[in-house]
């Protein structure tokens, strides 16, 4: 199971599976550079893997004024 | 992914310039961008002092952070808006990171200037995003010039400036397409306005503030549902994606062959601009914009019922 946070929308979204963050942005309709991609301390890329138990932070990155 | 420089891991995948950096790398590109952008177009000159606006994101606080770590000698302005549901968490956020990098702040109150967001709102009919930028644009300035500063700094990215200059051609409105740049000389009663991180998407000045740990405002203004330039920022995310690339083209393109033509066109137009009469700041029509908004507001303030 892999947990989910979006920022700013505060929405918390639970996956049984996703192979690599790139399947995670496709799956939340995100491109690369839509939103950081945390894990702890670290920012992923597109080709990093996500195991069970991950606790992902999606922040989007685009400004509303 | 590998870092483009050193081959560590990667941490920030940049399409646009075909590469990916760890997080050390990234900060010299950081800087080097930052840097460019200021040698390039005469942004600050040495011994100057910078007012930086600060709203409380990502992009201004990134800003001042790199401009102090650059040695330049700057100070925050914050305005604070009166908004109720978001005002005081921005302020908190702009304060408390002045405080721990031990950095100057200044803060201007539009309650205690008779003017805040939400009357605004409530008493005048235009849209609130645009008398809100010409309120802060006018603080911005008066306090640039009443304080000695010679420069003005914001923290608008590529993406902002890419959204702004596609917003401006869709009207060619070229009034705003003859100075629109990173670069806006002192002139007429404005300080120069300058903007160091326009060479920088919002993907990276994001990347940077959550690398340096800046914690900041990022809940959205409670009235700017509708700005169209989220709405423009989407587009060209979409072109960048099909063509990477695309927004630092269009824009460079733009200083180099389309801004020339604008400007002569305005400068054969000529704009006469003289001091407010109520408070010193330059403007074409007697009273400035602003001044006439706080005595719109004033006068359907007093007579509103429901304020009495």
């Amino acid at each position: 199971m892999i947990t989910v946070f979006v920022e700013p929308d505060n929405e918390t979204h639970t996956f049984e599976r996703h192979n690599t963050v790139l399947m995670l942005q496709k799956r939340l309709g995100l491109r690369v550079n839509d939103a950081l991609i945390i894990r702890g301390g670290t920012l992923l890329t597109p080709d990093d893997r996500l195991i069970d138990g991950d606790e992902i932070r999606v922040r989007k990155v685009i400004s509303r004024g | 992914m590998k870092c483009r420089k050193c081959k560590a891991p990667a941490e920030i995948p940049l399409p646009s310039h075909n590469t990916a950096f760890c997080r050390d790398c990234f900060a010299a590109y950081f800087t080097g961008q930052v840097e460019k952008a200021i040698r390039r177009h005469g942004l600050i000159n040495p011994g100057e002092r910078v007012l930086v606006a600060l709203s409380g994101g990502k992009d201004s606080l990134s800003l001042m952070l790199e401009l102090s770590r650059l040695g330049y000698d700057v100070t925050g302005l914050h305005v604070d808006l009166g908004i109720p549901a978001s005002s005081p968490a921005a302020r908190a956020k702009v304060a408390g990171f002045c405080e721990l990098h031990g950095l100057k702040l200044r803060v201007v109150e539009l309650i205690k200037e008779g003017l805040p967001i939400p009357d605004v709102k409530r008493y005048i009919n235009r849209p609130i995003c645009s008398a809100c930028g010409k309120i802060k644009r006018h603080w911005f300035n008066r306090v640039a010039l009443e304080d000695g500063f010679q420069v003005l700094a914001t923290g608008h990215n590529l993406d902002d400036e890419v959204a702004r200059l596609f917003a401006n051609t869709l009207r060619w409105d070229a009034g705003y397409l003859s100075d629109q740049g990173p670069c806006l000389n002192a002139e007429n009663g404005f300080a120069r306005k300058i903007k160091p991180l326009y060479r920088l998407s919002e993907f990276e000045t994001a990347c940077y503030a959550f690398l340096n740990g800046i914690e900041i405002h990022s809940a959205p203004c409670p009235y700017s549902g509708k700005a169209s330039f989220t709405g423009h920022k989407r587009l060209w995310a979409d072109l960048e994606h099909q063509s990477p690339g695309s927004k630092i083209s269009f824009y460079d393109g733009f200083l180099k062959r389309g801004r020339p033509a604008f400007a002569q066109v305005e400068l054969e137009a000529g704009v006469t601009l003289a001091p407010c009469e109520s408070c010193g700041s330059p403007t074409s029509t007697g009273i400035c914009g602003v001044c006439r908004l706080g005595i719109a507001v004033r006068e359907r303030r007093a007579a509103d019922p429901e304020r009495q």
